[in-house]
């Protein structure tokens, strides 16, 4: 028979652990509330700065610009045949646990995105951003490129990278596509690893991808859920010069979108390079074009980092918003259920109690008939 | 009398500055510039500075620490990386700012302390220009 001591010591330390849930729900709900607010801060100037960069875009295309971050997407794909550079992928995930499982989606997704085998599904096809269609069309492209004689394993882990770029077209494509274009999964290879570079946010992602032997190039700690606009910068002037440098030729990000105080997921979004093909001369919707002061091209140099930086930091505040929210639902989750738990266990307790007092009347009974 | 737009936006305090104005008095990094209504289309970089706005009650200034201008014939974006109202400005901070940044220009070190002193002196002095507050 249980021991009454020892269900004591469960209820307190059930208890316990309760008023520590609960603590960090609060905690969480808080900080979740500072989250929130600076995240809808940030709505405008992402807004406004993406409204901006169409306009541009929408103008250039056609035009023949030479800028280093700007491609048509011909030349992209002649640039991926060569098998020319590394994939650079920036997750972005949380400092700590117990945030239900804010960080394992997360992490989960960026697999999928940076090992693509051509039959996930894409989380970002649906969603407003003036980059999502850059997967679709580049792998609309590529379905007419046939796999030309024997390649170089770096040529076969470029194709399946590429493949990773068009991941979003499988969605639609489905077999056809699959078999047209070799995306073998080859990511236990370390040659497939070899050409991937990692910039991780969050202690989670770090370990995540360290274990797993990816090459980290940087990473950040302690910022997760509060991050700063200067990180993003950082992250930024990093990515710049690795791909003016033309080490890497393509610059994903992963990060959790939040959607609200109880739903979030995990989105893609490829900041590097910018395609004119995907900017259309309607979303431009001038009727002249810009006067650039002092010309385009030195503009756009200075342009085109903000707006990484934006949607960089953007996605931070997404984030931390996200991971906040997460844990907020799971500690409120584990206060209930050990509510719950103590409830269970009292009654067990009081069942327990009086089975010990049933038995000591029938002793007493029992004894007191036998003097008789 | 015509109007045009101005929205400024930064990246932590989101739109800061939304109103239909008559002349915008700014500064890029080709030289001032003055903006009134069906302005042609434009896009520019600005440097720190103190903008001045003028509407039908007059004149107003804003702190900018810097950044993009989009104008079109009705509206003008900005999107800065910082701005301030003359309210919110700290005339302490933007003083001591002052100083620091005046001290290392005298040092001298090296190249990069200097590009990031002289950024750090526009910033206070037009700061401290927003304020109204006379240069130290």
């Amino acid at each position: 028979m249980a021991n009454l001591q020892h269900i004591r010591r469960r209820i307190k330390s059930v208890k316990n652990i309760q008023k520590i849930t609960n603590a960090m729900d609060m905690i969480a709900r808080s900080r979740f509330n500072a989250a929130r607010e600076a995240l809808l801060s940030n709505v405008p100037y992402v807004a406004k700065t993406k409204e901006i960069m169409r306009r541009v875009m929408g103008q250039m295309r056609g035009q023949e610009y030479e800028h280093p971050f700007i491609k048509t997407r011909a030349d992209l794909i002649a640039e991926q045949q060569e098998g020319a550079g590394k994939f650079l992928f920036i997750v972005i995930a949380s400092d700590k646990g117990l945030a239900g499982s804010f960080s394992s989606n997360v992490l989960k997704a960026a697999h999928d995105t940076i090992e693509y085998d051509g039959t996930s599904e894409s989380s970002s096809l649906d969603s407003d951003d003036d980059d999502e269609n850059f997967h679709k069309k580049n792998f609309d492209a590529l379905k007419g490129i046939k796999p030309a004689g024997k390649r170089t394993p770096k040529q076969q882990r470029q194709m399946s990278a590429t493949g990773g770029i068009a991941r979003s077209a499988a969605h639609q494509g489905g077999a056809d596509s699959r078999t047209n274009v070799s995306v073998a999964r080859e990511y236990h290879d370390a040659d497939y690893i070899e050409g991937i570079e990692l910039i991780t946010v969050g202690r989670k992602a770090t370990t995540h991808f360290k274990q797993r032997g990816y090459n980290i190039i940087k990473s950040y700690h302690g910022i997760s859920e509060r991050p700063q606009y200067k990180y993003a910068k950082e992250i930024t002037d990093l990515v710049m010069e690795r791909f003016a440098s033309g080490e890497i030729i393509d610059v994903t990000l992963i990060y959790t979108q939040f959607k609200s105080a109880i739903s979030c997921a995990p989105d893609d979004v490829t900041l590097l390079p910018i395609v004119t093909d995907d900017y259309t001369k309607a979303s431009a919707n001038l009727k002249e074009e810009y006067i650039y002061e002092p010309d385009v091209v030195s503009l756009l140099d200075k342009f085109m980092p903000r707006r990484i930086a934006t949607r960089i930091y953007g996605a931070m505040l997404h984030s931390a918003a996200s991971e906040l929210s997460s844990r907020m639902n799971a500690m409120s989750n584990a206060t209930d259920n050990a509510q719950e738990l103590v409830g269970r266990l009292n009654l067990f307790y009081n069942k327990v109690r009086q089975a010990g007092i049933t038995n000591e009347i029938n002793e007493i009974v029992g004894g007191a008939n036998a003097l008789e | 009398m015509a109007t045009i737009l101005l929205e400024v936006a930064t990246p932590d305090k989101g739109e800061v500055y939304s109103k239909d104005i008559n002349m915008l008095i700014t500064r890029s990094i080709c030289g001032e510039l003055g903006i009134l209504p069906k302005h042609a289309n434009l896009l520019t970089e600005l440097i720190p500075h103190a903008m001045r706005i003028k509407e039908t009650g007059g004149e107003t200034k804003l702190f900018i620490s810097g950044g993009f201008m989009e104008v079109t014939p009705e509206k003008i974006t900005i999107l800065a990386d910082a701005a301030e109202a003359p309210d919110d400005i700290d005339v302490e901070r933007a003083k001591s700012a002052y100083k620091r940044a005046e001290e290392r220009l005298a040092k001298k070190d090296s190249d990069l302390d200097i590009d990031r002193a002289e950024a750090a002196l526009a910033r206070a002095k037009a700061r401290l220009l927003v304020k109204g507050v006379p240069i130290p």
